[in-house]
C-alpha cells in the first residue's frame, strides 16, 4: 500500500519566520517536527487545520495528514518523517480505542520517545485513561496554539 | 437606475457629512480615544444607485430579498403547543447504537406523544459505506448515530413507525450523504413491502456530496462518480418519488469549516449551480426538480448579526438571479431559494465556557433570524457540551422564540431592514464579494472541478485559521473565553444527563456485529453475488441509472459495505487533501 501524502501549502497563511526562532528549535539547532493526524473516521478537521497552521507560524515543521487515517498509517508516516511529536485529533468518540493504539504502534516501531498529545472534544472523564495509555496531554476545545507550542517545547527541550 | 435622492440633495449631504467628520465626529473620537471602525454611520451616499424594484421587490416574489413567503409561517409545533411535554424531542436529530436501540428510543418518544417521523443520525461507518464488522470501523459503531448495515436494520428502526405513523403519514429526515442513494433504495423497498406507493413517500436526505469534500468529510468515492450517483437519485426521485426532497444544499457546515459570509454564499451558490446543471443535463425539467432542492441555510457561527442578515438577503436575491438568468426557470416559484429563510443558529456560535452565555448568543441570533425572514428558531445553550439538551435549556429555547414572536412581535414586519442605508450597503458588499467567488469557481470549470483542485477546502482552511488566530490574539473577543475571565467571574454549573442508555451505548458494537453475522447466515448469498456483479457492470456505464439495481441489491439484503465495495471497484476511493 502506497501512502500518498499530499502536502498542500497555504502560501498566504505562511509568514516569514520571526527572528527569534532560535528558542523554538531543538538543542541541536533543527526545528521541531510535528505530525498532526486524524485517526478513525471522524471528519471534523477545523481544529487540526488551525493548529497545523498555528504551529507552523510558531516555527515548527508541521505535516497534517488530512482525515481518515488508520493508526497503522499514522505510525508509518511518523516513522518515515522522523517526527518529534504526534498530535491526534478525534471528535467522534472513538478516542479511547484509537489513541492508545497509535501509541502502541509507535512503541513497536521503536518510537517510544515521540511525544504523543491528543485533542478534540474529549470528555474530562476520559483524560486520566488516555494519559495512562501514553497520551502525555490532552488539549480540548478552547486550547490555544501558544499553550500547545509551549508544552511541546518544554517536553522536548 | 432610479434615484431616491436627487443629485443636488446628495451633494448637500456630502458636504454636510464632510463637515460633520471634521467637526463633531473627530471631536467625539478624540474625546473618547475611539477608533473609526467602531463608530460608523451610514447615509444615503452609501446607496446612491439603489433601485427598490431591482434589489428588493416584494416578499414572496422575485428576487425574494425580502423573504420566501409573503406572510409569516406559524411557529413550530414545540412552541405553539404547550400541551407537549418538554421531555419529548420531536424533531431533534437523534439515533444511536443498534437499530433496536434507536427503534426503542423512538417508541419512548412516541409514548410521550411524539407524532412525527424520525430525524435520523447515522454512525460514521454507515455514513462512509462501511459495515459494522469492518476492522476500520473499530470503536465507531453506533456512536454518532445508528448503525445501518442493510435493509434489515432500516426495517427494525421503522418498526417504530407503523399504523398512524406509517411511511405515507410521516416525513423522514436523514443526515446521510455519500450512501444516500442506498439508504433511499432501502426505504423504497420498505415501502413496497408495506404496500405503500412510492409516490406518497416524503423525506429529506441531506445528500449534498460537494459539501462533504469541502467541509464535512463523509465522502466515499471521488467527486465525479459521486455526482453521478446524485444524478441517478435525482432522476429516479423526480420520476418515482416526487414528494421526496433530493437533498438539502447545506451552508452551516461550510461556515463552520471556516468560510466567512461571502465565501459561504459564493461556495454554496456554486454548489447549487452544479446540482441544477446536472439535473438539466440529465434531461429533467428545471421547474419540476428544483422544487426538491431546498437549502439548509441555518449557518451562524458568529454573533455579528448585521453581516449575517446581509448574508441572508444577498443569498436569496443571488440565487433567484441565478435561477432566472443562468437557468431560464419559467415558473417564478422556481427562483425562490427554498429553505433560505433567516440566518439560523449554529452550535459553532457557542462555546463550552460559561455556557449560559450561549443563551444570550442564541437570542441575539434568534432576533436576527426573525429580522431576516426566519422563524427565530434557536439552538439550546448547552449544545457545546456533551450530547443532549437539558430540560431547562429546551424550555428557555422555546420561551425565547415565543417572546420574540409574541411579545417583541419581531415577525410582524417583513424585511424590516429593507431600505436601511447601512443594511443595503452591506448586502451589496456581501453580494459583490460572493459573485467574485462564483466567477472564480466558474473559471475553474465549476464547483466539481474546484473541489477536485481543493479550492474550497483551502478557502475554508485559510478562513478557519484567520478566525482562530484572531481569537488567540484577542483581536476577536469571545466573552468568557479570551476576555472577561477574571477570578471573580462565575461559571455556573449545569445539570444534564445523556439522552441515550449508557449500557446500550457501551455494547452497541458487539451487538451489531452479531446482528450482521446473523443476517449473512440467513440470506441468499448467491442472489447477492449476481446482483452485485450486475451493479458493477452498470456502474461502468456512465449513462445507466443505478437506482433500480441498488433497489434489487438491498432487497436481497446485500449490505451497505458490500454494495459500496462493488462500486469502489469501478469508481475508486478518495483521500482528501491535508496541509
Amino acid at each position: 500500500m502506497c501512502l500518498r501524502l499530499r502536502l498542500h501549502g497555504i502560501s498566504s497563511a505562511r509568514r516569514p519566520l520571526p527572528d527569534n526562532t532560535m528558542e523554538k528549535q531543538m538543542d541541536n539547532g533543527r526545528r521541531i517536527r510535528v505530525l498532526l493526524a486524524k485517526p478513525g473516521l471522524d471528519g471534523h478537521d477545523v481544529g487540526a487545520k488551525v493548529i497545523a497552521l498555528g504551529l507552523r507560524d510558531a516555527g515548527m515543521e508541521v505535516i497534517y495528514t488530512g482525515i481518515r487515517w488508520t493508526p497503522e498509517e499514522i505510525a508509518e508516516v511518523a516513522l518515515q518523517e522522523s517526527v518529534d511529536v504526534v498530535g491526534l485529533s478525534s471528535l467522534s468518540g472513538a478516542h479511547k480505542k484509537l489513541f492508545p493504539r497509535v501509541v502502541e504502534l509507535l512503541r513497536a516501531k521503536g518510537m517510544s520517545d515521540v511525544l504523543v498529545i491528543g485533542g478534540g472534544n474529549i470528555p474530562e472523564a476520559d483524560i486520566p485513561y488516555l494519559e495512562e495509555k501514553g497520551i502525555r496531554k490532552v488539549f480540548g476545545s478552547g486550547s490555544t496554539i501558544e499553550a500547545i507550542a509551549d508544552f511541546i517545547r518544554q517536553q522536548l527541550i | 437606475m432610479t434615484e431616491i435622492f436627487s443629485q443636488e440633495k446628495l451633494k448637500d449631504i456630502e458636504e454636510k457629512r464632510r463637515e460633520w467628520e471634521k467637526g463633531t465626529y473627530q471631536a467625539a473620537l478624540d474625546r473618547m480615544h475611539a477608533a473609526r471602525e467602531e463608530n460608523r454611520f451610514y447615509t444615503p451616499l452609501d446607496i446612491k444607485d439603489y433601485d427598490f424594484l431591482e434589489k428588493e421587490g416584494f416578499p414572496g416574489q422575485y428576487p425574494f430579498t425580502a423573504g420566501e413567503y409573503a406572510a409569516k409561517s406559524p411557529g413550530s409545533p414545540e412552541i405553539e403547543d404547550s400541551e407537549r411535554l418538554l421531555t419529548q424531542a420531536t424533531l431533534y436529530y437523534s439515533g444511536y447504537g443498534t437499530p433496536e436501540d434507536t427503534r426503542d428510543y423512538y417508541k419512548q418518544m412516541q409514548a410521550m406523544d411524539q407524532r412525527v417521523g424520525p430525524n435520523l443520525a447515522f454512525d460514521l461507518p454507515t455514513q462512509l459505506g462501511l459495515d459494522s464488522d469492518n476492522p476500520v470501523a473499530l470503536g465507531e459503531i453506533g456512536r454518532t448515530g445508528v448503525a445501518i448495515d442493510s435493509l434489515r436494520d432500516m426495517e427494525v428502526v421503522y418498526e417504530a413507525f407503523v399504523n398512524n405513523l406509517d411511511l405515507d403519514k410521516i416525513a423522514s429526515s436523514w443526515t446521510i450523504n455519500a450512501p444516500a442513494s442506498i439508504i433511499t433504495a432501502m426505504y423504497a423497498v420498505l415501502a413496497k413491502k408495506r404496500g405503500i406507493p412510492l409516490s406518497k413517500l416524503r423525506g429529506t436526505p441531506q445528500n449534498d456530496i460537494l459539501k462533504e469534500y469541502i467541509a464535512r468529510g463523509t465522502y466515499i468515492f471521488p467527486p465525479r462518480p459521486a455526482m453521478r450517483l446524485t444524478r441517478d437519485m435525482m432522476v429516479y426521485l423526480t420520476k418515482h418519488m416526487p414528494l421526496f426532497n433530493i437533498m438539502t444544499i447545506a451552508m452551516s457546515h461550510i461556515q463552520s469549516a471556516g468560510a466567512d459570509s461571502e465565501g459561504l454564499v459564493g461556495i454554496v451558490i456554486s454548489n447549487g449551480i452544479a446540482y441544477v446543471q446536472m439535473g438539466i443535463d440529465a434531461g429533467l425539467d428545471v421547474d419540476v426538480f428544483v422544487k426538491r432542492l431546498p437549502f439548509l441555510t441555518a449557518a451562524c457561527t458568529t454573533v455579528e448579526i448585521y453581516r449575517e442578515i446581509a448574508r441572508a438577503r444577498a443569498f436569496r436575491r443571488m440565487w433567484a438571479k441565478v435561477m432566472k438568468e443562468r437557468f431560464g426557470a419559467k415558473d417564478p416559484r422556481s427562483c425562490m431559494p427554498r429553505g433560505a429563510w433567516g440566518v439560523g443558529v449554529s452550535g459553532s456560535a457557542m462555546v463550552p465556557q460559561r455556557c449560559l452565555n450561549n443563551l444570550t448568543r442564541a437570542v441575539i441570533i434568534g432576533v436576527a433570524d426573525a429580522m431576516a425572514g426566519g422563524r427565530a428558531t434557536m439552538t439550546c445553550y448547552d449544545e457545546p457540551l456533551e450530547l443532549g439538551h437539558s430540560l431547562e435549556a429546551r424550555q428557555l429555547n422555546y420561551d425565547a422564540e415565543r417572546i420574540i414572536r409574541y411579545e417583541a412581535k419581531l415577525l410582524d414586519v417583513m424585511d424590516p431592514w429593507a431600505g436601511s442605508y447601512f443594511m443595503e450597503a452591506l448586502t451589496d458588499e456581501v453580494e459583490a464579494k460572493a459573485w467574485k467567488i462564483i466567477h472564480e469557481i466558474d473559471k475553474m470549470g465549476g464547483a466539481v472541478a474546484a473541489v477536485e483542485a481543493g479550492y474550497q477546502y483551502r478557502v475554508c482552511a485559510r478562513g478557519a485559521y484567520e478566525r482562530h488566530r484572531k481569537i488567540f490574539n484577542g483581536e476577536r473577543i469571545m466573552v468568557g473565553v479570551n476576555r472577561f475571565v477574571g477570578p471573580h467571574e462565575l461559571d455556573v454549573p449545569i445539570n444534564r444527563h445523556h439522552p441515550y442508555d449508557a449500557m446500550r451505548r457501551e455494547n452497541a458494537e458487539e451487538r451489531q456485529i452479531a446482528n450482521l453475522k446473523e443476517l449473512k447466515r440467513n440470506r441468499n448469498n448467491k442472489n447477492i453475488e449476481v446482483n452485485l456483479k450486475r451493479l458493477e457492470e452498470a456502474a461502468r456505464d456512465e449513462t445507466a441509472n443505478l437506482m433500480p439495481l441498488l433497489i434489487e441489491a438491498v432487497e436481497e439484503y446485500a449490505t451497505l459495505g458490500e454494495i459500496c465495495s462493488s462500486l469502489i471497484k469501478v469508481f475508486g476511493t478518495y483521500r482528501g487533501p491535508g496541509l
